[in-house]
């Protein structure tokens, strides 16, 4: 085993000039097999390790008090339902922060919106200063470089490999050589551990894989911020453990800035620097997961807790059963 | 009657407004051409798609289409004592209406609603989303490339169909009839014109047909709900709007061109 360093910026030279910097990651020289990526995080003497990031040097410049993303008095509404109601998120630069919520509370809607992908009704999304809403196109193309998202179906092009699936930002924005093109694209698929799954198609490729490598397309430019759109549904237990362990080692190593958005409680718990909950299209609480799992509020503990009955109720609003069932009856 | 009136009133609401946001989307689709010029591999690939691999349905169409016509003109002409002018019977049936529009008509059915499909199964399954938040244009990167490519098989394909008929005419007329080969081609030769029979019947028609077909089937797709009903609605409503946009049409053209 040899150890290499790699610079964490992009290939347009950000990552040295920022200085400091570097990843510095395991190179194993034995080809690895498809399923040894799914090895667990403590293999046994002898079994190939996920690449692991040994030893970081995380930005010293994370403000708190200069939030990347800021949402302000946000509102959107499809048809006749209210989506998304006077929300307030500030996203803090450099950590990750996780938007929790029941299912079609707007979750997915609010990383559409902070993409600028969706319009509000009312209300400001702003992005590293800009109010995304408000650019025109080149200069909102241009913020989007900076972004990444990954979708909750990874959202590959079905009809181009792996490798050409995480070339593919780098081909339509940069004017680099094939060689570097290669060499920057097999460093980010060693990150998610699938340099080896490099000539498979997204056909080939089992939910978790699909998603790691929609991971690496979505770094490829080495981004300000990724958002991430449930990573983490219908994975099992082995490709969740992978996915937590790369947003977490990734978010500290390249010092993004993370939104998540998920319903999955305790995975995200674990990783989370501040936790946003939001049901009714508002939000209803947030915090740290330490202070969260302390918040009084009955919702906040129905949705962490994962109570099947309480402020959201287990029944869909309905008239009153026996009443139901007699006009049935009648009919 | 008041309910007919607020449903016929909704309806037109909503088809209006489906053909303003098409026509919309055909300004933005044409604004984006221009850039294809760097990217002119794209637009390669998409006439190998959608034309060479619709080459097959042509040939043997076209191929059938000649023989029955061959066969069916020898029939009526024999009559007249002018069997040998099968030649001119085939070569202006396919060059001025059959040709250019049942090469239109399988160009829907076959290339129309695959581009349809591929386009919405894109949208279902978030590419084109993850294109945009990618900072790549899909109408440039994926909507242009094929329309483009489209709009250029399709008179291709419209002139090898016409030939291929033209072949199957003459090896019926010919071949299986008895028609002399030299009044077949000779008359054909002093009757059928470059102007009006081959660039005005064959290529100018084919061209608008594939330009509408085209913009129909890369609008339904780019337009489709994001489901799997969504796509397979859209992808009906490609082969039966094309169809019917490509007979309205070609009316419209024969009278604008041989209307003497």
């Amino acid at each position: 085993m040899s150890r290499v360093c790699i610079p964490a910026g992009n290939a347009r030279g950000q990552g040295w000039a920022t200085g400091g910097k570097f990843l510095i990651l395991c190179r194993h020289a034995q080809p690895r097999s498809p399923t040894a990526s799914y090895q667990s995080a403590a293999p046994a003497r002898g079994v190939r390790r996920e690449p692991r990031i040994l030893s970081v040097n995380v930005p010293a410049n994370i403000p708190g008090d200069d939030p990347l993303v800021a949402i302000r008095d946000l509102r959107f509404s499809r048809g006749d339902r209210l989506i998304l109601d006077g929300i307030d998120i500030d996203i803090p630069r450099g950590k990750i922060t996780a938007i929790l919520g029941p299912s079609g509370t707007g979750k997915t809607t609010l990383l559409r919106m902070i993409g600028a992908q969706l319009y509000p009704e009312a209300g400001t999304v702003t992005v590293d200063g800009q109010n995304v809403h408000k650019l025109d196109r080149k200069s909102l193309y241009a913020l989007r470089k900076r972004m990444g998202m990954l979708f909750q179906a990874g959202a590959l092009l079905t009809d181009i490999d792996v490798f050409e699936n995480v070339a593919f930002p780098l081909r339509e924005h940069t004017d680099l050589p094939e060689a570097m093109i290669r060499n920057i694209v097999l460093m980010k698929l060693e990150l998610v551990g699938l340099r080896g799954a490099r000539r498979l198609y997204p056909r080939e490729l089992s939910g978790g894989m699909a998603r790691r490598v929609a991971l690496a397309r979505a770094i490829a430019l080495d981004p300000m911020m990724i958002m991430y759109d449930e990573p983490f549904s219908g994975q099992d237990p082995i490709s969740m453990g992978i996915l937590v362990e790369l947003i977490k080692e990734l978010n500290h190593a390249l010092g993004l800035t993370s939104v998540l958005v998920t319903h999955d409680v305790a995975e995200t718990a674990g990783i989370a620097d501040y936790m946003y909950v939001l049901s009714g299209s508002k939000v209803i609480g947030h915090g740290t997961p330490d202070e969260l799992a302390r918040d009084g509020s009955a919702m906040v503990k129905q949705f962490l807790q994962g109570l099947p009955d309480g402020p959201v109720a287990f029944h869909y609003p309905a008239e009153e059963f026996t009443a139901d069932l007699i006009a049935g009856s009648e009919a | 009657m008041t309910d007919l009136l607020a449903h016929l009133g909704r309806w037109s609401l909503g088809f209006f407004e489906r053909l303003g946001r098409g026509h919309m989307f055909l300004v933005s689709l044409i604004a984006a051409l221009p850039q294809l010029a760097v990217q002119w591999r794209l637009v390669v690939v998409q006439i190998w798609s959608t034309g060479v691999q619709s080459l097959s349905i042509i040939v043997v169409s076209g191929t059938f289409v000649g023989m029955v016509l061959a066969l069916q003109g020898y029939n009526t002409l024999v009559d007249f004592g002018a069997a040998e002018s099968l030649g001119i019977v085939v070569a202006k049936s396919l060059t001025r209406e059959l040709g250019p529009v049942i090469a239109a008509l399988l160009f829907a059915g076959r290339a129309g609603s695959a581009l349809t499909a591929e386009i919405g199964f894109m949208k279902a399954t978030e590419q084109l989303a993850g294109m945009e938040m990618m900072a790549v244009d899909p109408l440039r990167r994926v909507v242009a490339p094929r329309y483009l490519g489209g709009v250029i098989a399709m008179p291709l394909l419209a002139t090898i169909f016409t030939a291929v008929g033209i072949l199957g005419g003459f090896f019926t007329g010919v071949g299986m009839l008895g028609v002399d080969d030299g009044a077949f081609w000779s008359q054909m030769q002093a009757s059928v014109t470059l102007k009006e029979d081959v660039f005005n019947g064959v290529i100018v028609k084919s061209l608008v047909f594939g330009a509408v077909v085209c913009w129909i089937s890369v609008f339904e797709g780019y337009d489709a709900v994001p489901t799997s009903e969504g796509v397979s609605a859209a992808t009906t409503r490609t082969v039966v709007h094309s169809s019917l946009a490509i007979l309205g049409l070609d009316f419209v053209l024969t009278a604008l061109m041989f209307n003497k």
